[in-house]
């Protein structure tokens, strides 16, 4: 066929230049409610008390434990027209990526305070602060430069899991991608061009997450 | 060691069945004398009923049915495939397979980098909608979120009403979603082949759905096999095609699956 690549991908352009707007979008609601929530599940997970720990780790187990496109398509088509009366792609995605997010948050979270020396606690307290105190001023400043690489982690592979919102026609980066590739019946041109921008994306938020750590590192 | 062992033999079991499973659905009949040829590769998307769809594992349909009787009439023997419907167009584009009986509609763009078979069905695009739906014609569709499954002629048709890449068309990636997206209110009709949407108001008249025509702005379509460009199986097929139309096998097919007789002269005329 004598289609020029360089000729479909300028008439592509504006829809991947949208679809980079909803990737990225899509990525920092996943981020940032992720993160917010993650805190959330972590403290309840680690609460001393099963009756009230159980809830968040039966959540931490079911989002961790299934495919996280599987839960794009529960949430698309049963959790939001359950509760809002209609379907929302966008919503959906927002929602789905922050709730799967926040179950990997939680576990990364709880992996870095677990990993402070118990006798940092100890000294805090006997020093007269409060429990709640030597949690905010002596463990969670040291967890969180700990927790820093494993997060970027997992916010790189948020941005790359966003594609999977394409099923709900939601339209991010790999919709539109899919829409060209469906157009002319062509494989390499569309997909090579958002693994492009994926790409770009993804050692962006790699360059950013090293940047903080450099900054928060020790001397 | 043996706890290693056993978990690796229970893998390599895991592996057998599942391959064993996969080799053993989909293929077709044959005839003595096919024992020579080779066992073609036939592609589809299984989610579209009641041309090609899996019932409990199985794939069954009007196409399924069709490329059976194909095979007989030509002494092919075949396996067809489940791929989806983007990889049907990548697979015979890459010649990875050898063709497709999928619901095709017959178009000039396809034909450029595809040939088709003889058509073997005739279909319209025809407009889902709920019962208390405004929407009476094509022309209504403006302004409204409609839901189309990629890369259809459905599609197709109403991007040309309503503009190419226009954002409130939501494109799914199989027909079921488009509906069940509708259902859900996400979007205010469907525009897809007549006999998909018309079989689907049907079987669920719970949903209260009604189907809406509109013969001028959506024009006849015909189904064909599609294969690789410069395919040397496509007088076979059309020679055969033209043996079921002749010997009352499309006629029987036909009814088993859309309780009406087909308009033979319309599909014949195209011979």
């Amino acid at each position: 066929m004598g289609v020029n690549p360089l000729d479909i991908i300028r008439e592509y352009l504006p829809f991947f230049a949208s679809g980079t707007l909803f990737t990225v979008g899509f990525s920092l609601a996943g981020i940032v409610f992720g993160t917010l929530l993650g805190l959330l599940v972590c403290f309840g997970k680690m609460i001393n008390n099963k009756a009230l720990s159980w809830p968040f780790i039966c959540y931490i187990t079911f989002f961790r434990g299934t495919p996280l496109y599987v839960q794009i398509l529960i949430i698309h088509f049963g959790v939001v027209p359950a509760v809002f009366g209609q379907s929302n792609g966008i919503l959906a995605g927002a929602l789905a990526l922050s709730l799967n997010e926040a179950a990997y948050i939680a576990e990364v979270f709880r992996a870095g305070i677990q990993s402070i020396d118990e006798g940092q606690t100890e000294a805090a307290r006997s020093l007269g602060m409060s429990k709640l105190q030597a949690m905010r001023y002596i463990v969670l400043p040291q967890a969180v430069r700990r927790v820093l690489p494993p997060m970027g982690n997992e916010f790189i592979s948020l941005i790359k899991d966003s594609s999977l919102i394409a099923a709900i026609a939601a339209p991010e980066l790999t919709y539109w991608a899919q829409a060209m590739g469906a157009q002319y019946a062509i494989v390499w041109t569309p997909y090579l061009t958002i693994s492009f921008i994926y790409l770009i994306l993804t050692l962006t938020m790699s360059f950013l997450v090293n940047r903080l750590e450099r900054r928060m590192a020790t001397k | 060691m043996i706890k290693k062992l056993s978990v690796l033999s229970l893998l390599l079991a895991f592996v057998l069945i599942f391959t064993a499973c996969s080799s053993g659905s989909g293929s077709g009949s044959s005839s003595k004398k096919a024992a020579t040829k080779k066992v073609l590769r036939v592609v589809n998307d299984a989610t579209y009923p009641p041309f090609e769809s899996l019932d409990k594992g199985k794939m069954v349909g009007f196409d399924v049915d069709i490329m059976k009787a194909l095979s007989k009439a030509s002494g092919y023997k075949y396996k067809l495939v489940n791929v989806g419907w983007d990889p049907v167009f990548a697979e015979l584009k890459s010649k990875t397979a050898d063709m497709s009986i999928s619901a095709i509609s017959i178009t000039a763009d396809r034909a450029k980098t595809y040939d088709f078979s003889k058509p073997y069905f005739l279909s319209t695009n025809k407009i889902l909608v709920a019962k208390s739906s405004t929407i009476k014609s094509a022309a209504d569709l403006k302004g409204k979120t409609i839901a189309v499954q990629q890369g259809t002629t459905g599609q197709a048709a109403v991007e040309k009403i309503v503009g190419k890449n226009n954002p409130k068309v939501k494109k799914f990636k199989t027909i079921n979603l488009a509906i069940m997206e509708m259902l859900n209110k996400g979007a205010d009709a469907v525009v897809a082949d007549n006999t998909v949407i018309e079989q689907y108001a049907r079987n669920n008249p719970s949903k209260n759905l009604k189907v809406v025509e509109d013969k001028d702005a959506f024009e006849p379509e015909f189904y064909g096999i599609m294969y690789p460009k410069d395919s040397k199986l496509k007088p076979v097929f059309d020679k055969a095609i033209k043996k079921l139309y002749s010997d009352g096998t499309y006629v029987k097919i036909y009814k088993k699956w859309f309780k009406v007789a087909p308009d033979l002269d319309t599909l014949k005329a195209q011979q």
